[in-house]
């Protein structure tokens, strides 16, 4: 699964909504902690209706949870 | 540590203890193997009843330490591991099996190919749950 080229604010949003914890979120998405953890730390890409899920629960745009740096096409591999 | 990840290593250390502990009790079981005996057969029967029972019961301890995480179906990631873990083991187990099969060439009899494949499939389970270990912990 590698380090992907894929940034996130995740940790910034789970600050700004009251220390939401990574469980807490994990719950409300629907996936493990684990796996939030992993992406938030930049090592799994979540599939696009994770991604959709995890902005919902942040009531933002996909676009504010997770961006895709221009000199960073074809770096990662994702997954 | 994740449930999935413990259930990862508990199988992955009883395959491997169970496995060379019965290898070890076995005598050269790759060629020289005797004509089955109600012990070689014994022997098998307890070591795969042991592996269910070992494998069980742990799962029931970590089961009922975190029975929320127990029951929950897996997530995309866990799902991209596991296909990832099997397929690996898969090519491992097809070479290890075709070469158990060779070795009819180099002396092994019907009861030594038996073994090998037996073999084979152990040595692709331990490669499928080392991958998953080694993706759990890569994150």
């Amino acid at each position: 699964m590698g380090k992907t080229s894929i940034e996130n604010r995740i940790r910034r949003l789970r600050f700004d909504h009251g220390e939401m914890t990574q469980q807490a979120l994990a719950e409300r998405v629907g996936v493990t902690r684990q796996t939030i953890n992993a992406i938030e730390l930049g090592k799994y890409s979540p599939s696009l209706e994770v991604a959709f899920r995890i902005a919902r629960v942040f009531g933002v745009g996909l676009e504010e949870v997770f961006s895709y740096p221009e000199d960073g096409a074809g770096a990662g591999r994702g997954g | 540590m994740s449930f999935r990840e413990k259930s990862a290593w508990i199988i992955l250390v009883t395959l491997i203890v169970i496995t060379s502990a019965y290898m070890t009790h076995m005598q050269q079981p790759w060629t020289l193997a005797p004509d089955p005996s109600p012990f070689m057969f014994y022997t098998l029967v307890h070591a795969v009843i042991l592996y269910v029972i070992v494998v069980t019961v742990a799962h029931i301890v970590i089961g009922v330490r975190a029975p929320r995480e127990a029951r929950a179906p897996k997530d995309e990631r866990e799902r991209l591991i596991s296909l990832r873990a099997t397929a690996v083991s898969a090519y491992v187990y097809a070479i290890l099996s075709m070469a158990s099969i060779f070795t009819i060439h180099f002396g092994a009899n019907q009861f030594g190919i038996g073994y090998l494949v037996l073999l084979s499939f152990v040595v692709a389970e331990v490669v499928n749950y080392a991958v998953r270990i080694y993706y759990y912990r890569r994150g």
